[in-house]
């Protein structure tokens, strides 16, 4: 059992490079434990081991494509290249490391994004860039293929198997033009005439708001007092309407009970009315007589229902006459 | 021994499937968090529509899981994520404002129109929020998503920050819900600091009976005046005054009553879970999470002074007689209708006959009406 244990530690420390399961692993070889401490060893570095493991790959997306690149921008080599974006489009951290991008769909594995670089982990929201220079031997963001002659680009899940997005490069695509998603992550693919490598695609539009309201009100003050007008102006406009509008109604409900007492004055409060009202209910309360232990048998209505239904039935339930 | 490292090397595999293997501290903090909102809602009846399906949402979206397994609210394709685009897209405010419209009675309103001004005053929460989240360094469209909190308003908190900031959209929602549960304890403070014994004793004069005509035509010219002004608010202002009119007409009851009864439960399900369940740990727990909960805490508390503020300003104006008991300042803010009901309560504590209840029912929804136009605004100004 010590030794399972202890084989067991060591494809953890395989897989996982962890400094404290391969102490723990030496601790094993030479310690003789009880075999509920093993376990619960084992358990407890599961625990740390898979606790950094969970990101969401399926919200990865081919975000920007340049196909020819003569003027763009140039890698760190110093070398000009197609590149191919992809963007985290979920609101956690994704390790795209394990991955495959490929330009044939026969082949999915074409190339392999190598696991274990710190900077393949894509922060929330964030973009990746991947030069299409086919020499993978300058890193892993170097891809072992190039876009020149390509018409579809994929991004491969780390099975090798499930697709997470892939896209149709259009043809002739003009030099030093990107192709991408209007708004990062969205459906709507365009050419753009600026690219944006490593950027929201849609960065002029998104934050033009804000720049101008960063340069021109940075303490808010502007805004406050332009908003609080706003809604000020739209709240009067009503309190005037129906300020207007409830003096006509109380214009016309006086004219009305003018009409109706002949003009007596003093009848026309609502209050007065009730009052009236009420003390004729009093009044027909006190005439009525007063009996203790009354019994009162309210009639039972038969609720229709289809189930007993003379049209739909099939026989009529007998009904006795008296 | 085949067999038993066979049976390891399943039980290591199946290890990696559970919840146990993936849970952080952050998680474990969380649902913390979720149980404590359940608690709130069982045992002290605060906000329970709201904070229970919150808090149960909080419990499912902070089950740690293996990637991949498409059950985590962000993934896409899982049934949490069908159910979070309602949420993303701002489907699920207007439905609520919808109902809220076919359930709201705005006769107080009508009778009394001089009250909506105050609804309009209590808004300052959302911009002085707005000003000191500038002044915390947040960008001017995260700014006015953090302050639409001061709104008092869930569904416009959530609506206004699914479109202006998504990311913040989870703890935007969660530090709304949560003051407004809290409305009954951050308020009455701060309405007796303001006011004195004199006026808190103000008696204000009944409503007047509100015709038929007059409730059929607040929908109507409320919705035009306030979309032909800020067409931005219409999502939500179209559908509270949409709501109001099936109500009113009085021809549509069945309509009316499935707006305000089922339609709208089933939309506070939907929208209380997803938003629960949208606060994982991992995008959650942030310092700018625990910046949002101060601001909105800063906001309510400036809503609720600029409330009861304007009230004493504005009986400066009025005539003896015709003033304005300033314990319904505090109603501006549009928690409907937690703080109407907190007028009531501190104004029976000074006079136990004066009822303050429907007076304070006026500024209460002319505040839905005040949030959702500021939210327009912004919307307008940043989108």
């Amino acid at each position: 059992m010590n030794r399972l244990a202890a084989d067991m530690l060591n494809r953890l420390s395989f897989l996982f490079n962890n400094s404290a399961v391969k102490t723990l692993n030496r601790i094993c070889q030479h310690i003789t434990m009880k075999k509920t401490a093993i376990i619960l060893s084992v358990f407890l570095l599961e625990l740390g081991a898979y606790s950094a493991s969970a990101q969401p790959v399926n919200a990865l997306k081919i975000n920007e494509i340049v196909v020819h690149n003569e003027d763009g921008l140039m890698d760190d080599w110093g070398k000009r290249s197609g590149w191919v974006e992809i963007f985290n489009s979920s609101y956690a951290t994704v390790n795209i490391g394990g991955c495959y991008l490929t330009t044939d769909v026969s082949q999915p594995k074409m190339y392999p994004i190598p696991k274990g670089d710190v900077l393949t982990v894509i922060a929330p929201r964030q973009h990746t860039l991947f030069w299409a220079d086919g020499k993978p031997l300058r890193g892993t963001f170097h891809v072992n293929f190039t876009l020149d002659s390509v018409k579809y680009i994929a991004l491969f899940s780390t099975d090798g198997r499930t697709l997470i997005d892939s896209v149709a490069t259009p043809q002739n695509m003009p030099v030093d033009k990107s192709y991408g998603r209007i708004i990062d992550g969205s459906s709507t693919w365009a050419i753009f005439e600026k690219t944006t490598p490593s950027t929201n695609n849609a960065l002029l539009d998104s934050n033009a708001a804000n720049q101008r309201f960063e340069k021109y009100d940075p303490i808010g003050t502007a805004m406050t007092i332009t908003a609080m007008s706003v809604v000020f102006i739209v709240l009067i406009l009503l309190y005037l309407f129906f300020r207007a509008l409830g003096k006509t109604a109380t214009r016309m409900s006086a004219a009305k009970v003018e009409v109706t007492t002949g003009g007596a004055k003093g009848a026309a409060s609502g209050e007065m009315y009730a009052a009236i009202a009420f003390a004729m209910h009093q009044y027909q309360v006190d005439l009525s007589i007063v009996e203790s232990n009354v019994l009162t048998i309210n009639k039972v209505a038969k609720a229709y229902s289809p189930w007993s239904s003379k049209i739909y039935g099939l026989r009529q339930a007998p009904d006795r006459k008296k | 021994m085949d067999i038993l490292q066979f049976l390891g090397s399943n039980l290591q595999q199946f290890l990696s499937y559970t919840a146990f293997s993936h849970m952080t501290f952050g998680h474990i903090m969380m649902i913390l968090v979720g149980l404590f909102f359940i608690y709130l809602a069982i045992k002290y009846e605060f906000e329970p529509m709201l904070l229970i399906p919150i808090g149960f949402g909080i419990l499912v979206g902070n089950i740690a899981f293996k990637d991949g397994l498409q059950v985590g609210i962000y993934e896409e394709g899982s049934v949490l994520n069908y159910l979070y685009f309602g949420v993303l897209k701002g489907v699920y405010p207007p439905l609520i404002f919808l109902g809220i419209g076919a359930m709201t009675d705005f006769s107080a309103l009508i009778s009394n129109p001089k009250l909506m001004l105050i609804g309009a005053a209590a808004q300052m929460g959302i911009f002085g929020a707005y000003i000191v989240a500038l002044f915390f360094g947040f960008p001017p469209n995260e700014a006015a998503a953090i302050g639409i909190i001061g709104g008092a308003d869930g569904p416009t908190a959530i609506f206004l920050s699914s479109r202006l900031a998504p990311h913040l959209m989870g703890a935007v929602a969660i530090s709304a819900y949560s003051y407004m549960a809290l409305v009954p304890v951050i308020q009455p403070p701060i309405m007796r600091l303001l006011t004195t014994r004199r006026e808190r004793l103000i008696r204000m004069k009944p409503p007047r009976a509100v015709s038929h005509l007059e409730k059929v035509l607040f929908p109507i010219i409320g919705m035009l005046l306030t979309c032909l002004i800020v067409p931005s608010g219409l999502p939500l202002l179209g559908m509270l005054f949409f709501g109001n009119l099936l109500k009113e007409s009085g021809v549509t009851r069945r309509l009316a009553e499935t707006a305000r009864g089922p339609m709208i439960d089933i939309v506070t399900i939907l929208i209380g879970l997803t938003v629960g369940a949208s606060t994982q740990a991992s995008t959650f727990l942030s310092t700018t999470s625990i910046k949002i909960f101060a601001l909105g805490a800063a906001s309510f508390i400036v809503a609720t002074v600029a409330g009861v503020g304007f009230v004493k300003i504005f009986n400066l104006l009025l005539k003896e007689g015709n003033k304005i008991n300033p314990l319904i300042g505090n109603s501006g803010v549009s928690a409907v209708p937690d703080s109407a009901r907190v007028s009531q309560i501190v104004g029976l504590e000074y006079d136990k006959t004066n009822h303050l209840l429907m007076h304070a029912m006026g500024p209460n929804v002319a505040g839905v009406i005040g949030s959702a136009v500021a939210a327009g605004v912004l919307l307008g100004f940043f989108s």
